[in-house]
């Protein structure tokens, strides 16, 4: 097994899972934490529906997928905080339609293009130095921010009107993690795939969650279960030959199932019923 | 004497096409304790986030500390240290106690500073005044109702607030957690000098230990010293009829709108 990390494709899709994976499950505290999950998981669609019509038109895929994705946030954002409609119709409507719009652009393309294949189902092994660049470049913008404004973070998760009312400026801080939700989107677009990207955020957070009663505590779990699954799935998936998209979220899922089962809250609640 | 701390002057709130509180006009001193009090729906929860700075006024002003405070977003937010309604605490939500103090210190840092040694050091005294500091590192869904409710006082304290600003804080509580809590917001407002703003449904709670009582039903109907404000002439126009004042101490207010 040793000498698949000769390899440089294996050392390159090694450091992206490991980027996206970190990258992923520490965003994935602050999703799960301010109850954003279902958020995600529609701009993941919407920036797959970008990349569709960056190839259908000849424009930068990553860059269409960023505005789709943007887009597909503010908006879902700003309907939430208007309390015009509930965010799960919102996002709901929002999720299908960018769906729709996506097989639309498929449709409309004259030929078959298995490239836009990879960003549904992802394929970490495929990762090209320039792409490995972007995702450090984005990863690196992304985690800054997220550690620059960690405490308003953690603030506006736990009770956003409390630190309104505190003087935490919580509006600007709640879109700022809905921008960041959607750029950790589409960084990891490329190796987990849309379809999976969602899984990566919300599991090792949720794995996390069943572990301990501190938020710092469970900010260093996270991160260190989505590094360990990502990693770990890139190994499972090149070392007996299956899709790492699949690898990686099913060591995560059976890591979560794991956690619940051993969880020390589930065990306390049991104790307290009898 | 020095100019009130917070001060409405004819000041109307609302959104649009309602009105929840109209024409105010009311000062409060500096080292005041004062109750707010009145039915549901009468505008003391607006009255809190007035105060607060999350609402500005439709007309009139409100001036809050030194600063004109007529529009959002002023950093005085700070220096007031908030008790929200009672929410429900998810059990399961992973915070600790001193995790969950230390967030009262984030909107004094400000942006881009981190919290230091000095912040824990306030934070932990913030939890030593409510006697919780044996608990800073237990989960905060794990305390009892009551125990939660010192836990969010603590973490208003650490703002190092001029005013602390409560919204119901002893509902859902038994009756002898109700006591000890609102026995602890005294002790903290003679302790510390806080002028405190306490909003209540509860009369016979806080009548013998606020300095005022502010009555609301939309309009202010009343404010001044308990033993001014508990008239059965005043209070009969806010709570309407149904209503018995016996003796000298004990306030019986009756909310019979059930059963009509």
């Amino acid at each position: 097994m040793l000498e698949l990390f000769m390899y440089d494709f294996m050392q390159r899709s090694l450091l992206a899972a490991a980027m996206v994976g970190a990258l992923c499950s520490l965003i994935g505290v602050f999703v799960v934490l301010r109850g954003l999950a279902f958020m995600g998981a529609g701009t993941a669609h919407a920036a797959f529906a970008g990349v569709a019509l960056g190839y259908l038109m000849g424009w930068p895929p990553l860059l269409m997928a960023i505005l789709f994705g943007l887009a597909t946030v503010w908006i879902t954002g700003w309907v939430e905080e208007k309390g015009r409609m509930k965010l799960d119709v919102s996002i709901g409507i929002l999720y299908t339609a960018t769906m729709a719009l996506a097989i639309l652009f498929i449709g409309l393309m004259k030929t078959y293009n298995a490239e836009i294949y990879g960003y549904l189902f992802g394929n970490v092994l495929a990762v090209t130095t320039e792409e490995l660049g972007i995702i450090t470049g984005l990863s690196v913008v992304v985690i800054g921010a997220i550690v620059l404004f960690s405490k308003e973070l953690y603030f506006i998760a736990f009770d956003q009107e409390m630190a309104e009312a505190s003087g935490v400026p919580a509006r600007r801080i709640f879109f700022l993690l809905l921008t960041l939700i959607a750029l950790t989107v589409v960084i990891s677009l490329k190796t987990v795939g849309a379809i999976l990207v969602f899984a990566m955020i919300l599991i090792p957070a949720s794995t996390a969650y069943q572990l301990t009663h501190s938020l710092s505590t469970l900010t260093w779990y996270s991160v260190l279960i989505g590094i360990t699954c990502s990693v770990g799935g890139v190994l499972i998936s090149s070392y007996w030959d299956i899709p790492s998209g699949p690898a990686i979220v099913l060591l995560a899922t059976a890591l979560f199932f794991i956690a619940v089962i051993f969880s020390p809250k589930r065990q306390r609640q049991s104790l307290a019923v009898t | 004497m020095s100019p009130p701390i917070i001060h409405f002057d004819h000041a109307t709130f609302g959104f649009p096409g309602v009105v929840a509180l109209e024409d105010i006009s009311l000062e409060i001193q500096s080292g005041e304790f004062v109750g707010v009090i009145g039915p549901n729906g009468s505008g003391k929860t607006t009255l809190c986030r007035a105060v607060l700075g999350l609402m500005a006024p439709m007309r009139g002003h409100l001036r809050i500390f030194d600063c004109a405070c007529d529009e959002l977003r002023c950093h005085h937010r700070a220096r007031i240290g908030y008790l929200p309604q009672k929410g429900v605490v998810d059990r399961n939500f992973p915070v600790t106690v001193l995790e969950t103090v230390m967030m009262g210190r984030y909107g004094t840092l400000g942006l881009f500073a981190r919290p230091s040694g000095k912040d824990r050091k306030i934070a932990l005294d913030a939890l030593a005044h409510v006697g919780m500091e044996g608990h800073r590192d237990g989960a905060l869904g794990h305390l009892s109702g009551g125990q939660q409710q010192r836990v969010f006082i603590a973490r208003a304290l650490a703002q190092q607030p001029d005013v602390l600003l409560l919204d119901e804080p002893t509902t859902g509580l038994d009756i002898t957690t109700q006591h000890n809590v609102i026995e602890l917001v005294q002790h903290l407002h003679e302790e510390l000098g806080l002028t405190v703003l306490l909003i209540t449904h509860d009369i016979n709670m806080i009548r013998s230990r606020v300095d005022r009582l502010v009555l609301l039903k939309t309009r202010l109907y009343a404010a001044g010293p308990p033993a001014d404000v508990l008239k059965p002439e005043i209070l009969s126009q806010v709570y309407g009829k149904d209503l018995v004042i016996t003796d000298k101490d004990l306030v019986i207010v009756e909310d019979y709108h059930h059963h009509h």
